[in-house]
């Protein structure tokens, strides 16, 4: 047995300890509990001791450069694991650990335990290597997209993830210089193709680079479209990767650049950027585990908060208080409170207005408080919160009289606004009603009298024609009786609707009214060709035809002014006249009803009705 | 004469060929809607359109819009507009700039047959009629400082003819009175108004009808 031989195994041994004591770490971490990490010191030095012990002769800094990053992701996965058990953060950092300290080594690593596996199978055993660590550079990728929910949960992060765990093994594969992949059995060798040999080998260098450059840019963009509970925990990561993109970035571009602008001749094998470097560059990567474990750590809320939030509630706390305050106590601005309203059978918010919760794909979180069959309210919330479920059960407890209280107040204000969309609703119906009533009177009775007015016309021509003057008078006498009833009709449909309101809009409609009062009304107008939306011109005209029907019946005035205005956002007309004045809006009156009907377009009418001055009628809608 | 009719009720359309064809004219052609009343203006020549202010598909106002575009369209073409009411509004939109060729009628009017046919006549032949509602409407408007209250009975009859569009034989023979008469009643209402005589019997009609919606 030679020396190279005993060593060998002696490795092999020392990294099977180490990662049998790694395998316990996890096992007892399964159950947590805060000190188990500790038990993963045994782990971290079978992996130093694998390294140091092949090669003595190298230095305790190349060692500690080689193993530092892989030992770090994984020490700091444990502690977030045992800390945060439910949440994937601290599995995923380890595995990328276990996968830099294994794989990332690579073939040329001073690994005992690289060295014994390149030796089984070859090339078998070195492919499995390049895989691990590829494959940990893809977790890295998962790792950032995921941080801090631990769940990826968007479709298009789920697919960019996939595609690198796929792409990335693959094209480290195939820049192994055709180590692994039989490039010149497709006709890339280096001799035959040097460009298309070059290109193969920089694929993973342009990979990784995409990498850098897409992980760089998830993180910027979530960290800016991020609430403050999300930047809280996304800020470490974002510091700790900016010096790893400085320091890695040039080098990466620069073999990039290399590629595109001088001819390749067959390149120098380039690992990946991880593995490759001799520096202490590596170090960096040190930063990175430690900044996902103080932003997993910061997304944690303190039960602190909590206790401020009970603090306010016992100093009385109003109902539109209790947002603001759970969403300080929770630490996320974008907070709500959503009631739960067992009458209607959908929640809403504190104004009333209906609200749907948000779908398990989304990037809120809900948690429903009170018994899920008869709840009480939901909080919806940013979905880095989903891990804090007993601090939100705290709070939630915490507030619970106060959100019943809050709830009854919501149920009053989602049961007033039913009523006034069902006001405004009763409104359109008879306005639409009156319409069609017209419209029916108009193509069907008043058509077929004047159609008859015709035909006895033409009856009378005929009794003319055969000299009957008795007939001819009898027809001309019913003419004339049809041309009342005709009159009478028309009237009648005007009432119902005036159809020149639809024709022609608000200011024709009540000049036409002017027209015919019996005493003289001077209509001031400044909507000029402008139409309004039909409910808000039919409630103008009503007001401005029953307050002029009424100066005309009550007032003994002279004269009556009109005036249509908008402003912005509003429309109004006001009717005056110089009479006794003395109306009065509570007794009974057409105008109690049109107080009804200019209230549900949410416009308002004021009656001014001082003895002496005369009555002002003034009424106003908004409109866009 | 030749008429075209439009209206969407085929009773209608079909009594008024007939009183017209007894009366002498030439019914050309007749509409249901707009559209079929343009290819009728483009297939057939006619010197008058009666149609009806409501028309389908929308039942408000299709017709007084159609009425406008022909009359902007077809100089030489006169447009009666009838309607089950009828509206100042509606009759100023009509007549717009010119009182030529145009007539707005209460569709009753057709009762009357003999008023019915001459206010079709005065239309097809270059003159104008306006309902006597529009007018007595307007005459009748109570005003704050009335210069109309200056007219005597008889001026203010006059001056309602003249706003139908009616000639001036037509109004001294409707009055039994003579021409030289009627100038002179018309010349006190011009200086009692203070309206600038017009030119000729239909151009006067904008102008009355503008001084009495003014007012």
């Amino acid at each position: 047995m030679t020396t190279l031989q005993r060593r060998v195994i002696q490795g092999t041994a020392l990294v099977v300890v180490a990662l049998a004591c790694f395998a316990a770490v996890l096992y007892v971490a399964i159950e947590p509990g805060r000190i188990t990490w500790l038990l993963a010191l045994p782990g971290g030095t079978g992996a130093l001791v694998d390294h140091y012990v092949y090669f003595p002769l190298r230095s305790w800094t190349e060692v500690l450069v080689e193993i530092a990053p892989g030992a770090a992701f994984a020490f700091a996965g444990l502690i977030a694991w045992s800390v945060r058990p439910r949440n994937r953060v601290g599995l995923l950092m380890m595995g990328v650990g276990v996968g830099f300290l294994i794989g990332g080594a690579g073939p040329h690593s001073s690994s005992a335990f690289s060295e014994t596996l390149s030796q089984i199978a070859r090339p078998w055993g070195e492919i499995a290597l390049l895989v691990f660590g590829a494959v940990s550079v893809a977790m890295l990728i998962h790792l950032l997209l995921a941080f801090p929910g631990g769940r990826l949960i968007s479709a298009s992060d789920r697919a960019l993830v996939r595609s690198f765990y796929v792409a990335i093994p693959l094209a480290t594969l195939l820049g192994g210089n055709g180590r692994y992949v039989p490039l010149e059995a497709l006709g890339m060798s280096g001799a035959l193709n040097p460009t298309l040999f070059g290109y193969a080998n920089a694929l993973p260098n342009v990979l990784y680079l995409a990498c850098l450059v897409v992980g760089s840019a998830l993180v910027i963009r979530r960290w800016i479209l991020g609430g403050r509970a999300k930047r809280r925990s996304l800020s470490p990561v974002f510091w700790s990767l900016l010096p790893i993109v400085f320091a890695f970035l040039p080098w990466t571009l620069m073999s990039v650049a290399g590629l595109i602008w001088s001819k390749p001749k067959g390149l120098p094998v380039v690992l990946a950027p991880l593995s490759a470097s001799v520096d202490l560059s590596p170090l960096l990567l040190v930063a990175l585990p430690i900044g996902f474990l103080v932003g997993l750590l910061r997304a944690g809320l303190d039960m602190s908060s909590v206790g401020d939030l009970v603090v306010r509630l016992s100093s009385g706390l109003t109902p539109d208080q209790l947002r603001p305050a759970l969403a300080h106590a929770l630490q996320d601005p974008s907070l709500e409170v959503v009631y739960w309203l067992p009458t209607l059978g959908w929640f809403a918010d504190f104004e009333g207005q209906r609200v749907e919760l948000p779908g398990p794909d989304s990037e809120r979180a809900v948690s429903i408080l009170g018994d899920p069959a008869a709840p009480v309210a939901a909080l919806v919330y940013d979905s880095s919160l989903v891990h804090e479920g007993q601090l939100l059960d705290t709070a939630a407890a915490a507030v619970n009289m106060a959100l019943a209280n809050a709830r009854l107040q919501v149920q009053l204000r989602a049961q007033l606004e039913e009523v006034r969309q069902s006001r405004v609703r009763l409104v359109e119906a008879a306005d639409s009603e009156r319409q069609r009533v017209e419209r029916d009177l108009h193509d069907g009775a008043q058509q077929q009298l004047v159609t008859l007015l015709l035909s006895m016309q033409v009856a009378k021509s005929e009794a003319l024609r055969h000299r009957d003057r008795g007939v001819a008078n009898l027809i001309d006498a019913n003419i004339a009786s049809l041309k009342e009833a005709l009159d009478e009709l028309r009237e009648l449909a005007r009432g119902i609707h005036p159809t020149i309101l639809t024709q022609a809009g608000l200011c024709p409609a009540i000049r036409s009214l002017a027209e015919r009062c019996p005493i003289p009304v001077e209509v001031r107008d400044d909507l000029g060709d402008v139409r309004l939306a039909p409910p808000l011109e039919a409630a103008l005209y009503f007001v401005g035809a029953e307050a002029i029907t009424n100066a005309v019946k009550y007032s003994n005035g002279h004269r009556i002014s009109v005036s249509i205005g908008r402003g912005s956002g509003f429309a109004t007309i006001e009717v005056s006249d110089d009479g006794v004045g003395g109306a009065d809006l509570s007794r009974g009156s057409g105008l109690r009803g049109l107080t009804d009907r200019v209230a549900a377009v949410g416009g308002r009418l004021i009656v001014d009705s001082d003895r002496p001055g005369g009555t002002t009628v003034h009424a106003e809608v908004p409109c866009v | 004469m030749r008429v075209i009719i439009a209206d969407d009720s085929m009773l209608f359309r079909e009594g008024l060929a007939r009183v017209l064809q007894d009366a002498g004219f030439e019914v050309a052609g007749q509409a249901s809607n707009v559209s079929e009343l343009d290819a009728l203006l483009v297939r057939e020549k006619a010197s008058l359109v009666i149609l009806d202010i409501r028309m389908p598909p929308t039942q408000t106002d299709e017709g007084l819009i159609a009425a406008k575009r022909i009359r902007r369209n077809h100089h030489e073409m006169g447009v009666l507009l009838l309607s089950q009411y009828v509206e100042s509004h509606h009759a100023m939109e009509l007549l717009g700039e010119s009182s030529e060729r145009v007539g707005y009628l209460l569709k009753d009017r057709v009762a009357d047959l003999g008023e019915f046919l001459d206010a079709v006549r005065r239309v097809g032949s270059g003159g104008s009629a306006v309902d006597p509602l529009v007018v007595s409407r307007l005459l009748g408007q109570k005003r704050t400082r009335d210069r109309l209250e200056e007219l005597t009975d008889r001026e203010r009859t006059v001056l309602a003819l003249m706003a139908e569009g009616r000639s001036n034989d037509a109004i001294a023979s409707a009055l039994k009175i003579s021409p030289k008469t009627l100038e002179a009643h018309i010349g006190t209402i011009y200086s009692k108004l203070g309206l600038e005589p017009a030119a000729s019997d239909h151009r006067r009609v904008l102008a009355v009808l503008d001084y009495l919606r003014s007012s």
